[in-house]
């Protein structure tokens, strides 16, 4: 009995040691012979997909050739799985993340540098739009390319405009054209608003011109448009309490106070998710909103209607650019600036390909991110993803043929010097946190703006000094 | 110690081996790492620098700490005598006998087990405070009545009135009471522990309690809630653990907002070990949070002596 026992329990150990050892590695029959690059994305559905199309196109091609197959896996909880893996030694080759991640991982030695690879292959800032380069580094070096950007810009309901064309004629406003400073924006939104006062006596939002935390996904970043920056990185402070800054708070505060907080939460709890049809914009319930590139491709999805304004899709192939946009109930033009002269702001953000520290096949891997920044490559993805292009050329079809026909917009305002990226902090997913509750305060107008950024600079200053302190200790100075 | 001796315990370390490794390497070794990372700097990535009580320094200074534990107590305060309640009362009515009762029975356990985000899903719809059910619902002559009448009480005693239709979760004023009332969705397991007690309740007891002319209210507050005290105590313990641990469902529906109204400790602590990448400080938090469920355990059990009765006794 002892000895049957025996026999079980060892076949058992040998079968989970066979699975734990040989089972996990797993690759397909094509990558045989060839340096294998595991690549994580965390794009899921569509731009999965869509990313997996320039994988497979590398495989095809460039990989054949240099004998490196990309494995490509797409995941949830990207950045954890990063970081624990890292630890452990076992990373990813590639990592696709986030913009913020590049000052936080960076500072803590997390991911490999890339300037001698980007110089082997020719890589030089002057390939790629100023801010988008600057983003991918940190005190100096380089640490990602991009995989694809973006770039906030003020999209507008044309028909919500026409349908209210009367009150903005009366305020002496255009109805058909989009605002173009800040002070025109809140006159736009104030004509477009939809309010009635309901049998109690309180005011009801039916619709809304512009709602400065809708969708709010940069709203940590509004202190752009007002002449303002979040911090000082040659003096290592950040600068929340500027007059600029707090003015841009001031502006978040005025329509809590314009459209009454309650009436406001109200209205907003009723929106569905972004990626829905009761998306705010979609729904026309929100007539302007900040939002990038990818609309499109989400209006499409979503709601084609919107992009057959006057004519059906059969007919959009044989249209220039300016026809389709006029066949687009929606329009996009640069975010209002509330500093005189300082046109094109706008805050660019990026998808960013990262090699973690201790990655098996650096050089490989950095093949195939070159791969995806060469400018028909780039092209293709961006114009799948409906973003715009990190790279200072493009070529006159992309603007053409790219799936959202106002693209020219998103490409002048990633091109502008006004343009901004995420600040180099090292504790940046920290500050944006930070930045969004604060922006919730102001918000809910539970504190006043002077006062939330106040606190928010003081804790973050605190948060980033002992950052700073714990540097020092770790590389073997004072403490 | 005996040759047959020598061999059952070595089949028994045999056989317990499973558990005990996995004991020893994936709890024991990480708790005591765990402790050690406390008093380190330690973002994974980086060895671990020992920095002394810091961590526990820059807690106690750290607003947000403060405001996510009092989140955590209050929405604690809420949940647990509500869960407590509903889930006595639930198992009260489930035992009487009466037609269908294993329909109810099962009804009532059903949404315990709908996985987590699918029921933050139906939630957030539920709350929705233009096309949800609940301000529907509130909205209907009874309903709406009654928030009238609640009004008129608060507004003689100058206290805020209640604002229809509710922001429920957009509201900062609402979000932790809706995220309680919303716990009570996941009453079915412990309805089912409090059953299990209830037919543990020797009838003789309550037969003499009848003989004796005692109503059913008496019955109850005299023989069978006491005879259930210890089911009672066991279900507060592991309430109290769980709403201080509360994470999935604050994070899927509200994401700690808004101003986080909603942010717990666990969410805190979950953010600094994995989105701010500070482990050593999110080890400290840890252990805060072990003691306090240490000490609010170990109060329950002083407290316990003057009302939980066991048969044995």
């Amino acid at each position: 009995m002892l000895i049957v026992r025996g026999i079980i329990l060892t076949a058992l150990a040998g079968v989970l040691l066979y699975l734990l050892l040989f089972t996990g590695g797993a690759v397909a029959p094509e990558a045989r012979g060839r340096i294998v690059v595991v690549y994580w994305e965390k794009w899921t559905g569509e731009e999965a997909d869509q990313m997996m199309q320039i994988v497979n196109d590398f495989n095809n091609t460039v990989g054949k050739r240099k004998g490196i197959y990309v494995q490509y896996l797409s995941m949830s909880n990207i950045t954890q799985k990063t970081l624990v893996s890292t630890a452990a030694g076992v990373p990813p080759d590639v990592a696709g993340l986030w913009d913020a991640q590049v000052p936080q991982f960076a500072a803590i030695n997390a991911l490999e540098p890339l300037d001698d690879l980007a110089k082997q292959h020719g890589i030089t800032p002057d390939y790629y739009k100023p801010v988008y380069w600057k983003g991918c580094t940190y005190e100096g070096r380089l640490w990602g390319l991009i995989s694809t950007p973006a770039a906030a810009a003020l999209h507008y309901n044309k028909t919500l405009f026409l349908k209210h064309a009367n009150k903005l004629k009366a305020a002496g406003l255009d109805p058909d054209r989009a605002p173009r400073t800040i002070e025109e924006l809140d006159r736009y939104a104030a004509a477009l608003d939809d309010i009635e006062i309901d049998s109690y006596g309180k005011k009801r939002i039916r619709a809304s011109g512009h709602l400065p935390m809708e969708p709010g996904q940069w709203i940590a970043y509004t202190a752009y448009w007002f002449g303002g920056e979040l911090f000082d990185a040659k003096t290592d402070r950040f600068t929340l309490t500027s007059p600029e800054v707090i003015r841009a708070y001031e502006w978040i505060k005025s329509y809590s106070v314009r459209l009454g907080r309650d009436s406001m939460t109200d209205f907003t709890s009723g929106f569905g998710q972004f990626n829905s049809t009761q998306n705010a914009f979609l729904s026309g319930a929100v007539a302007m909103e900040q939002e990038g590139p990818w609309m499109a491709n989400y209006i499409e999805n979503l709601k084609p209607s919107m992009n057959r304004w006057k004519f059906p899709k059969e007919k959009e192939r044989d249209m220039s650019p300016e026809e389709r946009r006029n066949n687009y109930e929606w329009g996009v033009a640069p975010f209002p600036s509330a500093v005189p002269g300082q046109d094109d702001v706008t805050f660019a953000a990026f998808d960013v390909l990262l090699i973690p520290r201790g990655a098996k096949h650096r050089k490989e891997a950095f093949e195939f991110m070159a791969y995806v920044n060469r400018q028909d490559v780039m092209e293709k993805l961006t114009s799948l993803h409906c973003k715009n292009s990190p790279l200072r050329i493009v070529s006159p079809d992309y603007i053409r043929n790219h799936p959202n026909p106002y693209i020219g917009i998103y490409e002048k305002l990633a091109a502008s010097k006004n343009a901004h990226g995420v600040p180099p902090i090292p504790i940046l997913p920290e500050v944006i946190d930070e930045l969004n509750a604060t922006t919730q305060r102001i918000y809910l107008l539970q504190a006043e703006p002077k006062d939330a950024l106040a606190d928010a600079q003081k804790r973050l200053q605190e948060k980033l000094d002992d950052f700073r302190k714990r540097q020092r200790l770790r590389q073997g100075g004072e403490i | 110690m005996s040759p047959l001796e020598r061999r059952r315990l070595g089949s028994g370390l045999v056989f317990i081996s499973p558990w005990l490794i996995g004991f020893t390497v994936f709890l024991l070794i990480p708790v005591c790492l765990s402790f050690y990372y406390s008093f380190c700097d330690y973002s994974l990535l980086q060895t671990p620098a020992f920095i002394g009580l810091d961590n526990y320094r820059e807690l106690l200074g750290d607003p947000v700490f403060w405001q996510s534990l009092r989140n955590t107590g209050v929405y604690a305060s809420l949940a647990l005598p509500a869960g407590m309640l509903v889930s006595l009362g639930l198992a009260l009515l489930l035992n009487q006998k009466v037609v269908g009762q294993s329909i109810f029975r099962t009804l009532i356990f059903l949404p315990s087990l709908v996985p987590t985000v699918a029921s933050a899903m139906l939630w957030l719809w539920l709350f929705n405070a233009k096309l949800g059910l609940i301000n529907t619902l509130l909205d209907m002559p009874p309903f709406a009545a009654t928030i009238q009448g609640i009004n008129v009480a608060l507004g003689a005693v100058h206290l805020p009135q209640i604002q229809t239709p509710i922001s429920w979760l957009t509201d900062p004023a609402w979000a932790l009471p809706a995220l309680a009332f919303m716990s009570l969705w996941g009453v079915g397991q412990t309805v089912v522990i409090y059953l299990a007690g209830l037919q543990d309740v020797p009838g003789e007891l309550i037969e003499s309690a009848e003989l004796d002319g005692a109503n059913a209210w008496q019955r109850l507050w005299n023989v069978t809630l006491p005879m259930l005290s210890p089911v009672i105590f066991f279900n507060m313990i592991m309430a109290i653990i769980g709403a201080l641990q509360e994470f999935s469902i604050p994070y899927i529906m509200t994401g700690g907002g808004p101003a986080r109204a909603t942010y717990f400790f666990t969410m805190y602590l979950y953010d600094n070990a994995f989105t701010y990448l500070k482990m050593g400080y999110a080890s400290a938090m840890a252990w805060i949070q072990l003691l306090i469920v240490l000490l609010l355990t170990g109060l329950s059990f002083w407290l316990s002596k003057r009302w939980v009765h066991y048969q044995s006794k």
